[in-house]
């Protein structure tokens, strides 16, 4: 089964086609945000570029987050247009899975911390499993403090993968255990994506298309107070 | 304390979106401005105005539908309205954390509805209604030492249309007196 990733949750805007035989062809740009315009023209050339027709593709997968809003919308709402024109089924991972995928073979603690803006980061914690990595903790929202507190009070050896890691990285300067991969893997890759997709779809484990939602991590909601609106005539 | 006020008077829609030009030549990258009045006070023309001065030369609209409109310009300008959200966390989930954090200048209609949401360092400009039609009245208050940092500057920007203003403070000469530009 070939399948068609999707991802957009950083300032990369990337897109990756295999299956069975690995990836076949992928396309990145981390440029300019310019995930609805990039997007599009991307998958088309990978298909080029591989020798596919986009009807020959049997399964969309597609980075759920966290990750930036904007980009997102586009990345999860262009796969449920793929998914729904071909009739075929979807597969969702998220963005922190994607970043400590490739990074899998240490016995340190992979952190995965993605740029949440503003002195936040998107971050969970994963294990080395045999073919993968396992999720330890719910994927959170916080500062970079909260994160470098947070990995001081583990006093475990951490390998710290993301965007996140890097633009905040005067946060985790004093911790001795720390390291921060390079840039060159700080972004989810469509190629992991398709990679994790394929394993879940050799389990059938897939998902329809209204079911998959992006993980917007938040903080608790409030009201707002709509008095002067609700009044008005 | 907030490091003084300024008013400032309008009698029309013309002079409302020049007044908020002038008002637009001091906003810097990482801007934010929350916009208060009743429906008709001349939010969007403030915003009009406000993109001119930011070198936005596409057509701004009302984004009550839209939500967020981005334009281009000198500095980039996010126009976001919040009138028909009912969460803060739909706020959130425009983007506002990825705008507040471009480079851009963000001018959010209803703004002061979600403050929990926002930073707390901003421009808040209020607009009521005057005596004849057209008149409005502006009153500018900072939140935060971005903008309290430049209410000298904005004292002598408005003063074509000065009603009357408080001293400004020690405090904010001070706040002037800081060099570089401030951080996102």
């Amino acid at each position: 089964m070939l399948i068609l990733g999707i991802e957009t949750a950083t300032v990369q805007a990337g897109c990756a086609i295999g299956g069975h035989e690995g990836v076949l062809a992928s396309a990145h740009s981390a440029k300019g945000k310019r995930h609805a315009e990039n997007l599009t023209p991307a998958i088309a050339f990978i298909c080029e570029q591989a020798q596919i027709e986009l009807s020959e593709i049997g399964l969309v997968a597609v980075d759920i987050g966290p990750g930036l809003f904007t980009g997102l919308r586009v990345g999860v709402a262009t796969a449920k247009a793929v998914a729904f024109a071909l009739r075929v089924p979807m597969i969702g991972v998220s963005s922190l899975d994607l970043l400590a995928f490739p990074v899998r073979f240490t016995p340190r603690l992979i952190v995965a911390a993605i740029d949440a803006r503003r002195n936040e980061l998107y971050y969970a914690l994963y294990r080395q499993v045999p073919g993968g990595v396992q999720r330890i903790s719910e994927p959170t929202v916080g500062s970079a403090d909260d994160l470098a507190s947070e990995l001081l009070a583990l006093s475990e050896e951490v390998l710290l993968v993301g965007d996140g890691a890097h633009r905040y990285r005067e946060a985790f300067d004093g911790l001795t255990k720390v390291e921060i991969v390079d840039q060159g893997n700080s972004f989810p890759s469509a190629a992991s994506l398709v990679q994790l997709a394929h394993a879940q779809a050799l389990r059938e484990d897939f998902q329809q298309i209204d079911s998959i939602q992006p993980m917007y991590l938040r903080r608790p909601d409030a009201e707002i107070n709509w008095a002067t609106r609700d009044s008005a005539p | 304390m907030n490091s003084g006020r300024v008013q400032a008077g309008s009698s029309s829609p013309e002079q409302t979106r020049e007044l908020a030009a002038a008002i637009a030549e001091l906003a810097r990258p990482c801007d934010l401005v929350l916009l208060v009045g009743d429906l008709g006070a001349g939010k969007t023309a403030f915003t009009q105005g406000f993109g001119r001065g930011l070198g936005v030369d596409d057509q701004i609209t009302s984004p009550t539908f839209a939500l967020v409109q981005s334009y281009t310009g000198r500095l980039d300008l996010y126009h976001l309205d919040v009138y028909r959200l009912e969460h803060m966390n739909e706020a959130l989930d425009l983007g506002l954390s990825e705008m507040l954090d471009d480079e851009s200048v963000t001018v959010i209609e209803w703004g002061d509805k979600i403050t929990q949401a926002l930073p707390r360092d901003y421009l808040e400009v209020s607009i009521t209604f005057g005596q004849g039609e057209e008149d409005r009245l502006f009153e500018l208050r900072p939140v935060g030492s971005r903008w309290q940092a430049r209410m000298r500057a904005l004292t002598v920007a408005l003063s074509a249309w000065s009603i009357s203003s408080e001293p400004v403070s020690g405090e904010s000469v001070s706040g002037e007196s800081a060099t570089g530009e401030p951080p996102c």
